[in-house]
């Protein structure tokens, strides 16, 4: 395990080859957040807020200087049907996207996925003309 | 005198000299330069809407060559038919059973649960 430590310490790349499973508290929501039940071996974001930390560059590269609280804007589906969040961070604006894990919090991700349509920013009397003039009265 | 032609679908713009930071049909864009300055060629394609704080969308797009992301403003424009199809795609293809949400949520022990819909 020593030596273990000394590879993670002198690595630079070390998380880009192995999976990381170091336990957390979030920084947001305060939630305790164990590495295992994610199904799969890189644990991203809080399972409970979904919020991500910019630690990264490239997956695993550790190298942003930045680490500010990266919020989940958007949710997309990928070609293989699987769901993804997209991260946006609070400081520098930088976007990444994340795969969805097994014990993700099912309401907020539903909840970020219905914000387009609670929303006013296409106003329902255009919608009502478009219908109209589609149906071609 | 030269009209928006869209790199991505062809779609020709009826006024000349109108600028779009993308195609109003398609919504879609070309990714000519990374972030080293290299040409990269890919096409941008929708992927999800960003509801901001201040009621406005953007349209956040991602390059299917390098998968870089980036957003742009909503135009008046935009194809609304698009739009929408873009925003539902994930309410059509859940990850979970839509039914089975709430039991999911209190299983993790989350937070957030349906009942503001049925308050007044």
């Amino acid at each position: 395990m020593n030596r273990e430590n000394k590879k993670r310490k002198l690595d630079r790349n070390y998380f880009m080859k192995h999976p990381c499973t170091d336990s957390f508290t979030c920084k947001e929501c305060g939630w305790p957040v164990v590495s295992n039940g994610a199904g799969s071996d890189h644990r991203n974001h809080c399972p409970n807020c979904l919020t991500s930390i910019h630690v990264d560059n490239k997956p695993g590269d550790r190298a942003s200087t930045c680490h500010g609280k990266m919020d989940p804007i958007g949710v997309w589906v990928r070609n293989d049907g699987e769901w993804a969040i997209i991260h946006r961070c609070r400081i520098c604006g930088k976007l990444s996207s994340n795969r969805i894990a097994a014990d993700d919090n099912p309401m907020k991700l539903m909840a970020i996925a219905m914000r387009p349509f609670a929303s006013h920013a296409i106003p329902k009397s255009r919608l009502d003309n478009m219908i109209r003039s589609m149906e071609g009265k | 005198m030269s009209k928006y032609i869209c790199p991505a679908c062809g779609w020709t713009a009826e006024d000349d000299d109108k600028e779009y930071n993308h195609c109003p049909h398609c919504l879609s864009n070309i990714h000519e330069e990374d972030e080293e300055g290299t040409p990269c060629g890919g096409t941008y394609e929708p992927v999800s809407i960003w509801v901001k704080k201040d009621d406005t969308w953007d349209i956040i797009q991602r390059c299917t060559f390098c998968g870089q992301m980036r957003t742009v403003p909503m135009q008046r424009e935009d194809n609304p038919v698009k739009m929408m199809s873009v925003a539902a795609q994930p309410l059509a293809y859940p990850p979970f059973p839509l039914e089975k949400m709430e039991e999911l949520t209190k299983l993790m022990g989350g937070r957030g649960d349906m009942e503001g819909y049925y308050k007044e």
